[in-house]
């Protein structure tokens, strides 16, 4: 029972890297809707529809960009309307619609990608690459923090102890500027007990592996077999002219040949997969419940 | 056959140098559990260190440390790293990585152990230790206690052979120390695991170790099982300042007759109490405590959380400490007693209720004026405090109190982080007094210290009350409260429980109380201190043998 984020990072990754690679290099209106479905529904299909507040941006900016577009680009064979001499044209609207949607839902997919991968899993995508790196990504994501606190320790102990002037800024600025100083004493001091922990763990005795808490299931291998399949399908139907879109100097018209149709279809259940995976599991996760 | 076997060891920092560690033998079989005792500077760390060879400091290395009769130098590097673990004091600054399971890998990883068997190790280490609960977590969360045992699991995970333990506990607070001390003793006994460990509170180790090594001055001065050890400590009173109370006590009371042994824990101390000594005068008559009339400090209802959505921490406190009081706060971890410290100290707004110094509301003192020669506060890190890079700086930033009864002179061109434990924390006491307050709060200021600078602290809080100043004092150590206090708080649960005088407050508590007073309970009465129980005793006399 594992929904569409606790599949291995490596599956995640291909999948939602996928569906915005591919969004990002296409103007036709059937993929871009299907791009903005799939990312929008993943959201909320996985986080409910609380914080609606976060969407009014995303809204914003599918009103606002179109009607900039519209106002700066003056291309396009057919105008709607002149105002100063300036023609307001419909591709130029259209155009601006459609790179809105495109971006909004790009958007999404990364909204959806930031909220799964949690360091922990973007460092084991970094370990497959270079174990060393994953380290070093690791140690400072626990001393960047580290840091801090301690930096706020250091100026609360020398507030009580009556080392600041409160009324002088000169004086509270050279308090500051010391704590940072020291700051990176104590960094460099504790580094020495770091690095005697590490050796005496024997860290640099061999060759490093790198460890992580997933697994790469069967049905991990599965969707990512499913992903890059259907994106094949996408790249070779687009390489051969499916899903050709362009706004100016007039609109183009939506393909709808075999070529073009592959792509929409591939595409399409790309880009709903991750949402399929999630609901599927949502609801059996529903009936089971009321068995139990 | 010995496990581990010590030749003449003789180390010293340089070839001018003297010796830190002077012509060491000893041998340790496997599965025995050996503590390390000496006063700081005696060279414990330096010993256990050289038995480690990574951490072997730079330096001139004579003699031969065997393990299973190979010379470590001669071991190949994952055995090194592997045979032999080394957990050392401060929790924080040995873990290396951000996340728990994480950690638990990192020395697996380091040795280019597989997947398959790395997550099998995780597993049975996070089950063995209790880490389930908290695998997933990043290691910033942690509690002290909780950072230390996972130290501990991911160098167990190495399977070592011999386990070596500097001062594990120093950081830790009574009660996950003792934890941490029953894990480890719980390993030596599951595996027969062989544990040397260096440590100042002697309390829960001396009657279950196997083998004490005492050292002094870098010399062994004993190496033997722990009730012969400890008999005659008379000639080192600082080594007999960190042993157990039944020891303490034996080594105050009984001239070196040997015909009795040496008491090692409560049980035995009890026993020994009531076998040699009367009873006839149950309690000492003590001076009745008087404070004055002036309210230092007052807490009137304060609420206090750190967020909106979070539980209260200070739940209506009420609490008058009066003016040229040596206050102890005492209470178990997550009570509030820290909170609460820093709510008088201005650092913590409490939401309602307010607090009182000298008769004045907090919020009056404007300007920091509540920090210049009213109120100061030592925090519980004292590194926190050092921002120069020599004492001596340090101390011409400030103005030194008369009567500081601590000489620099020896330390002054030595970088602050690299005093030892007591003199890191005499040099933040001087920064704190400098500004000459009226009324010092400490949040634990025995942390981390051996019983010599424990007694160097507690004369100089003495002192500093006899020159009129108030001291609130935020403490796990119940011990240090009974020697100095002149009235105890419980703290529970966000509000003040109890205060008494701490005769009385430790004779009344049954669990939350001194060894001294555990040791007693039954024949005396209100003896909460050693030199209590050494007075009665004396006062009483030995009962004549039958």
């Amino acid at each position: 029972m594992r929904g569409f984020g606790d599949y291995n990072p490596i599956a995640v990754f291909v999948s939602i890297m996928s569906c915005a690679g591919i969004a990002m290099f296409t103007l036709n209106p059937v993929m871009i809707t299907l791009s903005l479905v799939g990312a929008v529904s993943l959201w909320f299909v996985r986080l409910g529809t609380h914080s609606m507040k976060s969407h009014l941006l995303y809204a914003a900016m599918l009103v606002v960009l179109p009607l900039l577009n519209m106002l700066m680009s003056h291309q396009g064979a057919t105008p709607l309307l002149v105002i100063n001499d300036n023609p307001i044209t419909l591709e130029s609207l259209v155009y601006g619609v459609l790179s809105a949607a495109m971006l909004v839902s790009v958007l999404y997919w990364f909204r959806s990608f930031s909220r799964i991968m949690t360091s922990d899993k973007i460092l084991y995508l970094l370990g497959r690459i270079s174990p060393r790196l994953a380290l070093i990504v690791s140690m400072a994501l626990r001393f960047i923090p580290h840091f801090g606190r301690q930096a706020k320790k250091i100026d609360n102990a020398r507030r009580v102890m009556g080392l600041y002037r409160e009324d002088n800024i000169v004086d509270s600025a050279k308090g500051k500027l010391s704590v940072f100083s020291i700051l990176i004493t104590w960094g460099l001091e504790n580094g020495i007990t770091t690095a005697d922990s590490m050796t005496a763990r024997g860290y640099g005795t061999a060759h490093r592996t790198s460890f992580s808490v997933f697994r790469f299931r069967r049905s991990d291998a599965v969707l990512t077999a499913a992903t890059l399949l259907l994106l094949a399908g996408c790249v070779c139907g687009m390489a051969f002219g499916g899903g050709e879109y362009a706004c100016y100097p007039v609109l183009s018209g939506i393909p709808w040949d075999v070529c073009s149709l592959i792509v929409y279809v591939c595409y399409g259940l790309m880009a709903m997969l991750p949402t399929i995976i999630e609901a599927e599991v949502k609801i059996r996760w529903h009936s089971l419940r009321s068995t139990i | 056959m010995a496990q581990l076997e010590i030749h003449n060891l003789s180390f010293s920092y340089s070839e001018r140098a003297e010796d830190t560690v002077s012509d060491i033998s000893f041998s340790v079989d496997k599965g025995q559990f050996v503590a390390v005792c000496g006063a700081t500077g005696s060279g414990k760390t330096t010993l256990l260190r050289c038995l480690k060879r990574e951490l072997t400091p730079f330096g001139d290395l004579r003699g031969e440390i065997l393990l299973d009769g190979m010379p470590v130098s001669q071991l190949s590097d994952k055995d090194a790293a592997c045979l032999i673990g080394y957990v050392m004091q401060r929790p924080e600054e040995q873990i290396v990585t951000d996340k728990v399971w994480h950690e638990l890998a990192f020395g697996l990883e380091n040795i280019g152990a597989d997947q398959q068997s790395i997550r099998r190790r995780v597993a049975e280490m996070a089950s063995y230790f209790g880490i389930e609960q908290w695998f997933d977590k990043s290691t910033a969360e942690l509690s002290g206690g909780q950072k230390q045992l996972l130290n501990l699991a991911s160098v167990m995970i190495m399977n070592p052979e011999v386990l070596i333990l500097d001062e594990p506990t120093a950081q830790l607070d009574p009660i996950a120390a003792a934890d941490f001390l029953s894990t480890i003793k719980r390993l030596n006994r599951d595996f027969a695991l062989t544990v040397i460990i260096a440590e100042h509170r002697l309390e829960d180790i001396v009657p279950d170790c196997d083998r004490m090594l005492l050292m002094d001055k870098g010399r062994l001065l004993y190496f033997d099982s722990p009730g012969t050890a400890v008999k005659d400590l008379h000639s080192c009173s600082e080594l007999l300042d960190s042993m157990p109370s039944a020891v303490r006590l034996y080594n105050e009371l009984t001239p070196n007759d040997g015909d009795i042994p040496c008491p090692l824990d409560i049980r035995s101390g009890h026993e020994y109490i009531s076998r040699v000594f009367d009873s006839r005068i149950t309690a000492l008559s003590l001076p009745e405590h008087r404070h004055s009339e002036h309210p230092a400090l007052q807490f009137s209802e304060c609420w206090f959380r750190y967020a909106k959505n979070s539980p209260d921490v200070l739940c209506g406190l009420d609490l008058t400490v009066y003016s040229g009081e040596l206050f102890f706060i005492l209470g178990g971890n997550g009570s509030g007693k820290t909170t609460a410290l820093n709510a008088a100290a201005g650092l913590n707004r409490c939401y309602s209720g307010t607090i009182r110094v000298f008769g004045k509301k907090l919020s009056e003192y404007k300007n920091g004026s509540l920090y210049s020669g009213c109120l100061s506060m030592l925090t519980q890190d004292v590194q926190t405090v050092f921002l120069r890079p020599t004492v001596r700086e340090e101390l011409e930033e400030i103005e030194l109190i008369e009567g500081f009864p601590f000489d620099f002179s020896a330390i002054m061109d030595m970088h602050p982080y690299d005093l030892s434990g007591g003199q890191q924390q005499m040099l933040a006491l001087a920064k704190v007094l400098s500004a000459k307050p009226r009324l010092l709060l400490l949040d634990e200021p025995t942390k981390g210290l051996d019983a010599q600078s424990k007694k160097r602290t507690a004369e100089l809080l003495r002192f500093l009350r006899s020159e009129g100043m108030t001291i609130v004092v935020v403490t796990h150590d119940v011990e240090f409260a009974a020697e100095c206090a002149d009235r105890c708080a419980l703290f529970f649960r966000g509000e003040i429980i109890s205060v008494d005088t701490p005769h009385r407050f430790f004779s009344e508590n049954s669990f939350y109380t001194t060894a001294v007073s555990r040791m007693t309970r039954g024949i005396y009465t209100g003896a909460a201190s050693l030199s209590d129980a050494v007075e009665l005793c004396r006062a009483n006399g030995r009962r004549d043998r039958e």
